[in-house]
This record gives C-alpha cells, structure tokens and sequence, in this order.
C-alpha cells in the first residue's frame, strides 16, 4: 500500500474545525487527563526502577548494559505511546482525536504546561544513567534526541515522512 | 604556596588571599552533610569523560529552559481578555428579544393555519363549521378515524397504561413492541427490526450509530430534513449528488474510487443514502440502479421509506415491493409509523447485525422512552388491516393516476414527478407565470390554497425551516393522495384545484 501521494517530508496537520473543537469540548479527554492523576507521574519513576530490575536479574549482563536497556525500553514504549498511537481507544468524543497523538491531546495542545514538563525531564533525567562508550552512547542520545525532538513545541500537528498523517478526505 | 616568591609584593598577597578563601570554603564544604557523597558523585558522573560532562551540561542546559518557559495555548482563536475588558464587554452587550418581532410573512403564516374542531381524518371541520376534504395528511390509508384501531387502542390503555416510561433498554420493551418488529420483518422480508418512538428521529439516530468520522456518505441533495440532520450528526466525510441523478451518483462513486487508488487511504464504512418517495420532491428513487451501483461499488444502501412505507408496491411493503427487489439488498430499510400507518415512531429494518448494533448505539432509541404500547397496537393494527386489504395501493394509484390525468394540462403548474408517487408537488411554471423571489412564490401559492379551501379542499403548502435547509427547496403545494377517496372526491379535488390555480395566477402570466 502506497502511503501517500506526499512528496514533501514535513507535513503539517489542519487546524482543527469547528465540529472537531465542538465535540472535542463536548466530553473530557479521558484519554489525555489521567497525566494529573494522583501518582501518574510517580508511576513513570516505579516503571523505571521496575524495569531495572527486570533486566539487573538476568545473570550476564552488567549495570551499565542493563541501565542501557532500561532506557531503551522507556523511551520506545513513552514514544509509541505518546507520539505514534493516535485517537482516543473509547468513542466518547465522536472521533473528534482521531488525528492527534497522546502528547497533541494532553492539556489541549496546550505547551510548556507541567505534565509536558516533567515527560520531557525525565527521559533527560534517565539518560544520565547510562554508561557511554562507543554504541551504547549512539543508542542511547539517539533515542533521547528522538524523544525529545518529538516533544517539541515546534513539532505539534507536524508530521515527518508522511508518518501517522491523517489520511485525505 | 606560601614560600612562592615573586618580584611583585602586591600579586603575592593576592595568591595568599585566594588561597586562604579556597581553603576556607573546601573546609565549610566538607562540614555540609552529605558533600563528600556529592562531589564522589560528580567525580563518577565526569568518568573522565570531558565529552560525556559537556553533553550532559547541554542537557541540563535545555531542560532548565524548558522547564522555566511559560505555558500558552495552540488553538490560535483563542484571547485572552483582561477582567476590565470582560467588564466592557458585559456592559455592552444588548440581550436579543425573547421572542422576535413578527415579520409581515411571518404574521400572515400565523393568520392562515386552519383550525381543525374535532378529529383528524380525511374530512376535516373547521372551527368556522367548514366541512373540507383533506389534501394535506399523510393518511394514505385512510385509517385515521379507523374504528376497530380505536377499539383497540383503547383496550391496550386499559391493559399497559399510557406511557412506557422508560427508555426501551430500561424496562421500556412491552411484548407489544417485540411481536410488532417480528410483524414488520415478516411483513418487508427482512431478518430483524427495531423501533424506535419517533419517526423524524429513526433516521437522524440510525445513520449517526453506523457512521462516523473519516468514513464516506454519499446522498441524494432532495433528501428531507432528518436525513440532513443525520448525517451532519455523524461527522463523516459527505458527498452530495444531483437529485435522482444516477449518473452523478456514478460520477462521485467513480471519483472517490480513484482517489482511493491515489492516496492509498485504508478503506472505511461507506454508505449511499436515498429516500423512497421524497418528501420534498414527491419522486420515487431509482432503486434497482441504486442497488446496482451499490453492488459495483461496494457500499451499503440506507433508504428512508418513511412515506413510501405501506403505500408502494403491490403488497404496499414499499420500494422494494414496487421494484421486486430482494429487500436483504438494501443493507437498511428506514420507515416511519407516523404516515400511512396513522401511528408514531419509526423503524429500522434489515440484518440482525445492524438492528442489534442500534439497541446499545442507537441514540435515539437508548436516551428516549420507547413507544407507548398503545400506539404501537394502533400501527401493529394498521399493518393487519393493510395486509387484510391488498388492494388499498393498487387504489391509491389508481387515485394518483386519475388526479394528475386532470391536472396534467394545467399549464401554468409543473408536475414533474413520478408517475405512480401519491405524494404530488405543484410547483408554479415559471416559463407561463411571472412570478418573484420566493416570498412571492410562496404568496401566490397560499392564494391557491386559500382558495381551495373556500371550495371545500384542505391544502397546504410543503413548509420548511428555510434558514436550516442544505439546499433551497422551491415552494411547492404539497398533496397527498389517500385510498380513502372515492373517484368522485378525487375528481372534485383535482377540479377545485384547476380553477384555484387559474384564478390566481392567469392575471400573472408573462
């Protein structure tokens, strides 16, 4: 399947419509809110140190490569999470996200607001534990650039490679 | 440090007072609690790395700028306004009326409804004592003032009560409802039904519970009002084609084929959406090219049989009757028990997969109280009494064809419908009658009308919410043609009329 006729490799979504904003307002995001719950940011850091541990008990693999898959598991599950999977998994706003990202969804689009800040620390945050030699530094600033770049205000609504577009009408 | 000499005295000091400070804060230092485990710290972190320090610095760089940026919005129409200019804006604002100055059209619409003293039926009084027959029901049948439906209806408000008080899906399903859906199933030929309590909310309920957003709708532009309700609720990509226009319809069906093949888009719910007889139209749709189309293309087929229901066909079970079409070929037969079956509420017909997927979906059907059992008697009866009678649609045509064989010369009124539709709009024929905007339009033909009923012939105009409406509609006397009516009332009607329509507008013509 041909993915689109795109040939440029930025695309930038539409504004939202009327009808979009109406039915997007018309019911909480369910999907995006859950960022200000009690323990929803605690969680990333209990996933983390699960995550460690997980990898520290397999005999064989040393601190460093086991910090390194700890961050790759991280970053890859917080980046098809937040910024690959688009929509809302229940119809309670008629679809009105179907073109958005998690992290487009969050506050509304909203930028620079505290849940958005504090994903981005902690990725930041994670990579300072990883021990750098040769590939494992490649691995993993790699991943965080990708990370991070994709949580960038500049990059709301735009779409790289015609990557997760939303599809022509 | 101390013995280092230097030919400058003054430098030498300098040296000694930096050496002490140093001296002195290493030592506050280390009495900080903590502070050996904070320098060990960085010293590991540095890992003699000074690449590895100076990224790590940038990062920390970034996050301190990220993290201290202000918040703002991204939706662009947004202002924020200060609490003074919120004030401003208070002040000045002017409520609107509660109720809106009449406008002269307004106040002679109000002027002009006839007021009915009694029953509803064929033949109506008006409150003045007028006896008129009765042109502007949907009563194809004739079975509003039916007295065994009265009888009937009476002893199920003995038995259930009035209200079903209750949505169907919380103790609001009677035996009454399930026994007709079976009824109406048998009765079209289809696997299932559902009903739903009121008719014009059958289909702007059904449609939305099927279609949603990025899927495509393709419709008919005379569709009535509900239909175009329907699909704006179900925020799915619509195309229109020309009224009964099949090469349109194959036009549209085409394109959006080719652009499938184009952008490779993955491949979505998609519905063509028609109406039986139309409502503002007073046509029949093009059903086995419908069907065809839809095969070829690979669609699903709603069709609203809300007027065509009980009157087409030689068994009056609609379209599908009258074209001798397999009804398991039309994915959805949408119909209402408000017209001929002298009721309320609506139905949706067709597998036991779409009528099942509305009983949780169908909003509609879940937030409304279901139809109260004596009504849903009453149509359950008219549906026996038009299956006892099967020559109640051959009548109606014969009605149809007799009235429009007397009005077919009238020369300044087009009566470009189907043939064999009950359902007529007289339209005014602009190439004879000089005639305005439609305010005009709509003037002379409330003269008509009015002088109808002075003749004993209750009509009405086709009214419509105009502001609301996709496309104008243009202003129409709308008639309906009952099998209640005797050739002879027929004739008088179809008389009346030609001398009304003479009278008012042989002085306008060109």
């Amino acid at each position: 399947m041909s993915r689109n006729r795109s040939r440029s490799f930025i695309t930038t979504e539409k504004p939202t419509s009327y009808n979009d904003t109406l039915d997007q307002s018309a019911l909480p995001n369910l999907n995006s809110n859950w960022v200000y719950d009690k323990g929803a940011w605690l969680v990333h850091i209990v996933l983390i140190l699960c995550i460690k541990i997980l990898f520290g008990s397999i005999p064989g693999v040393p601190s460093e490569a086991s910090w390194t898959f700890t961050n790759l598991t991280y970053m890859l599950g917080s980046f098809l999470l937040f910024h690959w999977v688009k929509g809302v998994p229940f119809d309670f706003n008629s679809g009105a996200y179907d073109g958005l990202t998690l992290w487009e969804q969050i506050d509304n689009g909203a930028q620079f607001t505290p849940a958005k800040k504090y994903l981005t620390a902690v990725p930041i945050g994670l990579t300072h534990y990883t021990h750098y030699d040769g590939i494992t530094f490649l691995v993993n600033f790699i991943l965080l650039i990708v990370v991070v770049i994709a949580k960038l205000p500049q990059l709301h609504k735009v779409r790289l490679f015609g990557i997760n577009r939303l599809e022509a009408e | 440090m101390e013995t280092m000499e230097t030919a400058y005295p003054a430098l030498n000091e300098l040296f000694v007072f930096l050496n002490t400070t140093i001296t002195q804060i290493s030592i506050y230092y280390s009495r900080i609690p903590g502070s050996a485990i904070l320098l060990k710290y960085i010293k590991n972190s540095h890992q003699d790395d000074p690449f590895r320090t100076a990224l790590e610095l940038l990062l920390v760089f970034f996050a301190i700028i990220y993290l201290f940026t202000n918040k703002y919005r991204t939706d662009n129409n947004f202002i924020e306004l200060t609490p003074q200019e919120v004030e401003e804006l208070v002040d000045e604002w002017q409520p609107d009326p509660l109720v809106p100055q009449l406008s002269d059209d307004d106040k002679r619409e109000l002027e002009k409804i006839p007021v009915i003293n009694g029953p509803q039926g064929l033949k109506v009084k008006l409150i003045n004592g007028k006896s008129l027959i009765n042109f502007s029901s949907f009563d194809f049948l004739g079975l509003l003032t039916n007295v065994t439906i009265k009888e009937k209806a009476i002893e199920t408000l003995k038995k259930y009560g009035v209200g079903s008080c209750g949505p169907p899906g919380f103790y609001g399903t009677f035996d009454v409802h399930t026994e007709f859906e079976k009824k109406v199933s048998e009765f079209l030929g289809t696997e299932d039904t559902i009903i739903y309590s009121q008719g014009f909310s059958t289909i702007s309920s059904a449609i939305p519970s099927f279609c949603k957003r990025g899927d495509i709708l393709v419709i008919d532009e005379g569709c009535n009002f509900a239909i175009q309700k329907g699909v704006q609720i179900s925020r799915s990509v619509i195309k229109w084609f020309k009224h009964n226009d099949m090469e349109d319809l194959e036009r549209i069906l085409q394109k959006i084929k080719n652009e499938d093949i184009e952008t490779g888009r993955k491949l979505t719910r998609r519905f063509i959406i028609s109406e039986g007889i139309f409502e503002n139209y007073g046509d029949i749709a093009l059903l086995p090219k419908l069907v065809e189309l839809k095969k070829l293309y690979k669609y699903r087929l709603i069709l609203d049989e809300s007027l065509s229901f009980g009157i087409m066909g030689k068994r009056g079970a609609g379209l599908t009757d009258y074209f001798d079409i397999n009804p398991t070929d039309v994915d959805m037969i949408v119909g209402s028990m408000c017209n001929a079956l002298c009721s309320s509420g609506g139905f949706c017909s067709g597998s036991f997969e779409i009528t099942e997927h509305q009983r949780i979906s169908g909003l509609a059907y879940c937030y409304s109280a279901s139809l109260p059992a004596m009504l849903t008697v009453s149509a359950s009866e008219s549906l026996n009494i038009l299956k006892r009678n099967p020559q109640f649609p051959l009548t109606i045509n014969q009605n149809t064809i007799l009235f429009k064989q007397i009005l077919k010369n009238v020369k300044y009124l087009l009566l470009n419908c189907s043939k064999d539709s009950p359902v007529i709009h007289l339209r005014i024929n602009e190439e004879i009658v000089r005639v305005g905007d439609i305010q005009d339009k709509e003037r002379c033909l409330q003269d008509i009308v009015d002088e109808a009923i002075n003749n004993g012939i209750l009509l009405t105009r086709a009214k419509y919410v105009r502001s609301q409406e996709l496309f104008g509609v243009e202003p129409s006397i709308r008639i309906c043609i009952s099998a209640g009516f005797t050739k002879k009332e027929i004739e008088k009607a179809a008389s009346v009329i030609k001398n009304a329509v003479t009278k008012v507008l042989k002085n306008k013509t060109h």
